[in-house]
């Protein structure tokens, strides 16, 4: 059953189009990546998802419902950690905590405020304006601000940003808890693998507005040792067809990328027999076999 | 009902605390101070007849409750989508209008604190003469409309704008139209135009009630057609609020 389903997603910004063609499906129950490089259109179709920002075509389904025409009781069931944390720099956590409770129509009393706080890491017993908070207390208070109506469905914008090693790795804990015990489905926008190869099940790579891929992630986690490497082609280039080298296996040409797999040749070596063949190379890396590769593979690299 | 509460607290508390908010009253007490330093120390501005002062002191306080209403109405939504706040705000279940129903209250309630700032200076004045309490009525009485006409006006430019500084500049410069037309000539104002403008000035009609009431001692049904007006153009600024806040986006 779909937590979240999206159908042919598109969305301009005046002239620019930032969002083409983007379908995907988030079962209930997932932890689901959702990848791409910075303005490659994440935030867009996560505030499309919760209905602060419409599209100008697709179909957007979150429960069961449409998030622009079921608003108020899509927001009781679902829970968003934004970017921007939206912390009010002046109240207290626990004030703040119970500021959005009383928004969301839930009942809650200091002690579960400092116990909601407790569970996130901060200090229950901190009574200091959040102005004076660390980036990493900022992004806990945030997520408990998010869980603070018990969600079915949490969407997180870059949850683990400036988050020590340690908080990162307790965050992550947090995450599988809800998801295991509470059954909450979670969606996270982010670009650092890390968080996707510990916590995700499924993902999707977004690069300049569209979907490049979707699906589990365990298939792509390649551990075999194999020599893999990747070269970016020139648009104008010849691309060379599979089994046309003996000793340079073509696994797959997308998006100007070509991933091979060297069988017995040095790189140097592979490189020249591709420029001696016309192939006009401009980039040339190593990958290792993971997410990170499939992540190399499906972005483009940023000019700008 | 608790959602307004709870919002009406966060703004009202918002406001005290953050210095524009303190900085506003403080303002008013500084030149509400200096108007009485004046009346009392200057030659010619003492001489003034009592009902005159008054409505001086009363033009000074619309003044400041409308500049207080375009003020705290152009911060509140753009403020909030500038400060990165808006958005965890349109994530809960509260609707748009009753985000904007708090922040409006929020108007109110700071305007209610000016005239409590105000009412010592204008008893000061006015009370030996007895033009306290029909000065006192009518203020409070146009000031609240004037408070929900530009309040309710800023709040719905505030609500679809990106940015504090364009509605601020839009709110202030209607503020400058609507307040010149009162600087013209008594001629000016006097001739068919004039009047018309007058009339049709939601700014102007709360100073020539006050004057009507305050200076010319007139009963209430010679204010009626301009309190009609500015009651017209509070729900008409009502209304366009209702319309710009169906839907919030950040």
């Amino acid at each position: 059953m779909n937590a979240v389903k999206v159908e042919r997603l598109r969305k301009s910004f005046d002239d620019k189009l930032v969002l083409d063609d983007v379908s995907l499906s988030v079962n209930r129950g997932d932890i689901y990546g959702f990848l791409g490089p910075n303005g490659s259109g994440k935030t867009t179709t996560l505030r499309i998802l919760l209905g602060i920002l419409r599209q100008d075509k697709g179909n957007v389904n979150l429960l069961d419902m449409d998030p622009v025409t079921c608003s108020a009781e899509l927001h009781r069931r679902v829970n968003a950690l934004p970017e921007s944390h939206g912390l009010y720099g002046w109240m207290s956590p626990q004030a703040y905590l119970r500021f959005f409770a009383e928004l969301y129509g839930v009942s809650l009393n200091l002690k579960d405020a400092q116990s909601r706080l407790q569970q996130v890491g901060l200090n229950p017993d901190d009574h200091r304006p959040i102005h004076t908070f660390s980036q990493g207390m900022r992004q806990r208070l945030g997520i408990a601000r998010a869980m603070v109506n018990d969600p079915e469905l949490l969407i997180l914008d870059e949850p683990t940003n400036g988050l020590d090693p340690r908080g990162r790795r307790e965050i992550h804990d947090l995450f599988l808890t809800l998801n295991r015990e509470r059954g909450i489905t979670l969606i996270l926008s982010t670009h650092i693998l890390d968080d996707v190869e510990r916590l995700c099940t499924r993902l999707a790579i977004l690069d300049r507005g569209k979907i490049r891929y979707e699906g589990p992630l365990a298939v792509n986690l390649d551990q075999s040792g194999r020599v893999l490497y990747r070269f970016h082609i020139d648009e104008a280039s010849k691309v060379p067809a599979p089994g046309c080298y003996p000793n340079i296996r073509i696994l797959e040409v997308n998006n100007g990328w070509l991933k091979c797999e060297l069988l017995g040749v040095s790189a140097p070596e592979a490189l020249r027999t591709l420029l001696q063949d016309g192939v006009a190379v401009s980039e040339a890396a190593r990958l290792s076999g993971g997410l990170e590769d499939l992540y190399l593979t499906h972005t483009r690299v940023n000019l700008a | 009902m608790k959602v307004l509460i709870a919002l009406l607290r966060k703004e009202a508390v918002e406001d005290l605390l953050a210095a524009r908010g303190a900085l506003l009253f403080f303002v008013s007490s500084m030149v509400l101070s200096a108007y009485m330093i004046l009346l009392m120390s200057n030659t010619e501005l003492s001489l003034m007849d009592s009902a005159q002062a008054v409505y001086l002191m009363s033009g000074i306080i619309l003044t400041l409750v409308s500049l207080l209403a375009i003020i705290r109405g152009s911060d509140s939504f753009a403020g909030e989508r500038e400060r990165g706040t808006l958005e965890t705000l349109i994530l809960t279940p509260a609707t748009g209008r009753q985000l904007a129903s708090g922040k409006l209250a929020s108007i109110l309630l700071a305007w209610f604190i000016l005239l409590i700032i105000c009412t010592p200076y204008l008893w000061a004045v006015g009370w030996p003469t007895g033009y306290f309490w029909p000065a006192f009525g009518y203020l409070s009485l146009t000031g609240t409309l004037l408070a929900l006409t530009f309040g309710g006006l800023a709040l719905a430019l505030s609500a679809r704008a990106k940015s504090v500084r364009s509605v601020l500049l839009v709110g202030l410069t209607l503020l400058l139209l609507l307040g010149s037309p009162v600087l013209l000539s008594p001629s000016l104002r006097r001739s068919s135009v004039g009047r018309v403008a007058d009339l049709l000035n939601p700014f102007a009609d709360a100073l020539n009630a006050l004057d009507s009431a305050v200076i010319d001692r007139e009963g209430i049904t010679f204010q009626i057609v301009r309190l009609t007006l500015m009651v017209c153009y509070a729900i008409v600024a009502l209304w366009i609020l209702y319309g710009s806040t169906k839907r919030i986006e950040q």
